[in-house]
């Protein structure tokens, strides 16, 4: 890896090896060399560019859970030669985690409940020179809320209030507050990660039939909210609740990854948007008209197992989604202005 | 694959399809055909011999969940036609509790809970079988205590005398399979971690196991990282700390499109003479039936999956020490 430290053997280590340095080694100060400046970190609650506030963020979060663990389940990358530069290779990393934490202190979420919260991460930095450089990050921030026992709607109305209100709370990602960054490119060609990509789009275009032809018939599913699932079934729901909300939302293919290594299953990591009109019945409730982004993050494992399809024919065995719920309440409520 | 219909591709195609077959397309009958008349199965609960009985305890549970749905999430094989193939198929089992059966009066409670099969076949008949299901996964979301429930079996089976006895070593029949499994270097590997976690070696977790593993358990539970399975095995071993560690059958697998996998089948037989999982040490005499699937990933073991029947432990117990009311 020209360009970065000699110790880190490949992107996954690197990945893995300064995410532990950050948040349990605790040298949050290595934000410094390791946010390049000029980064753009966006998660669908907000666009933060260039931020000199992340530090003093990492810091609230490490002390209101102090024990907070992340565990590395995958990091899926690919190349990015163009966004080498003179002094160092590029690459585009999919960092899936899980974070396991106490609600022990006081912070953001009220006086300390002692209760344990689990919930996964999807990160997609792109990294050269030893940093991170442009970054889209989903946080299951609707596990978070749930598991310390507060409704999510109502957490999310009492936030817009702790933030100032309407005019004033922190605006959630769409694509006209987005920024720019120095990343621009799609991923790579890789055939699994198209042919995942290729499965999104098929069920966007309300084509459910492919379910039970792109995905293992015992299929795991991890899907927002930290709620687990299994069998064509459960996929079924999800895709169906998520896009029967959003019935005319554009649905894009922001960025794939496809990636066949050697002791792990082919696999991909898709980013997605749906942008559009909360125009129907299904996860959010009634429909409300409210103009909404979604910025979606799927990690895909490939078996051999089959689905309805040939024997033989890969299937989908095991998916990872991630939306942010509290985002998309939070766009739904300040339409609505019943956040008062 | 000899004497097996054609319209099977291989060994995990052919027990997939004849699971769903059997169970959620009710071709209970083709079990006739299927497997052998006098197949010794081996349940923790107890040793049940040949086919028809496999017939009636299949429509029971029918009966009992007449939606029971089988995904198969993995089927980790080996064997050839000459000696015969060994599938360990790993099940995710859900349904809901709307007839009368083992668990008492319809709840209308739903469960969700893994099961292990290792199934012996050649020319196309299954003929040796050892199958652990979570029935303590089952019982905890059907209302019943393990130990409870291990109660109630003994009460309805016709007190002590008279129920059905769990299956222990002692009594084993020996069955048409004599295969070991296979040589390949990842079942050897699951094997020797087994081996050192039942040496009381529990170091062998954190030295072998990805620091974000998820593992499955019995119990229906499960967790990340490490924490999760080094407590649950050392209070396992604890339970049984004096008791005999046997590896009985072992499976590796390198197949395009998996990650490395392993199945070892093993055993703890010996004294309930420690805490642990059962309460109290009593020194009754037990035996614990065990499938472990396992998957590895670049930075190391990354799936655990383990199945043992507390409920048939908690049986053994109650039969030794006669705490059956």
């Amino acid at each position: 890896m020209r360009g970065f430290e000699a110790r880190w053997e490949d992107v996954p280590h690197f990945i893995i090896g300064i995410t532990r340095e950050i948040w349990e080694e605790r040298r949050i100060g290595s934000l410094r060399q390791r946010y390049a400046p000029g980064l753009i970190v966006r998660s669908p609650a907000s666009v933060i560019a260039d931020s000199p506030n992340v530090i003093a963020a990492t810091l609230a979060t490490l002390a209101e859970f102090p024990d907070r663990e992340l565990l590395g389940e995958d990091v899926i990358w690919c190349e990015d030669p163009d966004g080498a530069t003179a002094t160092s290779e590029a690459f585009l990393s999919s960092h899936r985690l899980i974070c396991t934490a106490t609600h022990a202190r006081a912070g953001v979420y009220g006086a300390p409940t002692g209760k344990r919260v689990h919930y996964r991460i999807l990160a997609d930095c792109a990294i050269r020179d030893g940093a991170v450089y442009d970054e889209w990050l989903i946080r299951d921030q609707s596990a978070i809320v749930e598991q310390l026992g507060f409704d999510v709607v109502e957490w999310t109305r009492d936030l817009i209030r702790r933030e100032g209100g309407s005019e004033r709370c922190v605006q959630p990602m769409t694509p006209a507050n987005d920024l720019p960054g120095a990343y621009d490119r799609r991923g790579n060609d890789n055939d699994w990660g198209w042919r995942y990509a290729g499965t999104l789009e098929a069920i966007m275009s309300a084509d459910m039939a492919v379910i039970p032809q792109c995905y293992d018939r015992a299929v795991s599913l991890h899907h927002p909210r930290d709620r687990d699932g299994q069998g064509w079934k459960d996929a079924d729901d999800f895709w169906m609740s998520l896009r029967a909300a959003f019935p005319d939302a554009a649905f894009s293919i922001e960025h794939v990854i496809g990636s066949d290594d050697p002791l792990m299953p082919p696999r991909a990591a898709v980013r997605w948007s749906l942008h559009g009109t909360h125009a129907g019945w299904g996860r959010f409730g009634a429909p409300t008209q409210a103009p909404v982004y979604i910025m979606g993050m799927s990690h895909a494992e490939f078996g051999p197992f089959g689905g309805n399809g040939a024997w033989g024919e890969p299937t989908i065995r095991r998916e990872y989604v991630l939306i942010d719920e509290t985002a998309i309440w939070k766009q739904i409520l300040l339409h609505t202005g019943q956040h008062g | 694959m000899k004497g097996f219909p054609n319209r099977f591709e291989n060994l995990p195609d052919y027990i997939l399809e004849i699971t769903r077959e059997i169970w959620e397309e009710r071709g209970l009958a083709s079990l006739h055909r299927c497997y052998a008349p006098d197949i010794p199965l081996r349940f923790p609960s107890g040793l049940v011999r040949g086919n028809l009985k496999v017939i009636d305890g299949t429509l029971a549970t029918l009966a009992e969940f007449p939606d029971r749905q089988l995904l198969g999430e993995d089927v980790i094989w080996s064997g050839d036609d000459e000696h015969g193939f060994l599938s360990s198929h790993r099940i995710v089992s859900s349904g809901t509790h709307s007839g009368h059966g083992g668990f008492g009066a319809p709840t209308g409670k739903r469960f969700t809970v893994r099961t292990i099969a290792d199934c012996a076949a050649k020319n196309g008949v299954i003929d040796d079988e050892w199958l652990i299901r979570d029935v303590g996964g089952m019982a905890r979301q059907l209302g019943w205590e393990p130990a409870a429930y291990a109660r109630h079996q003994i009460d309805s089976e016709g007190g002590p005398e008279r129920c059905a006895v769990p299956f222990h070593s002692d009594h084993d029949v020996e069955g048409p399979y004599r295969g070991r499994g296979n040589d390949d270097a990842w079942g050897e590997r699951l094997a020797t971690v087994l081996t050192h976690i039942m040496d009381k070696d529990f170091s062998i977790i954190r030295g072998e196991y990805d620091r974000a593993v998820r593992t499955e358990h019995w119990g229906h539970r499960g967790d990340w990282s490490w924490e999760f399975p080094e407590t649950d095995w050392m209070r396992l071993r604890s339970s049984f700390p004096s008791s005999r560690f046997q590896v009985h059958h072992r499976i590796g697998r390198s197949d395009p499109g998996t990650p490395h996998r392993a199945a070892v089948r093993w055993s703890l037989t010996g004294k309930h003479d420690g805490p642990g999982f059962f309460g109290a040490p009593t020194g009754a005499e037990v035996h614990v039936m065990g499938i472990t699937h396992a998957e590895w990933g670049a930075w190391g073991l990354r799936r655990e999956f383990t199945l043992i029947d507390e409920v048939a432990i908690w049986k053994q117990i109650h039969l030794h020490t006669g705490a059956i009311e």
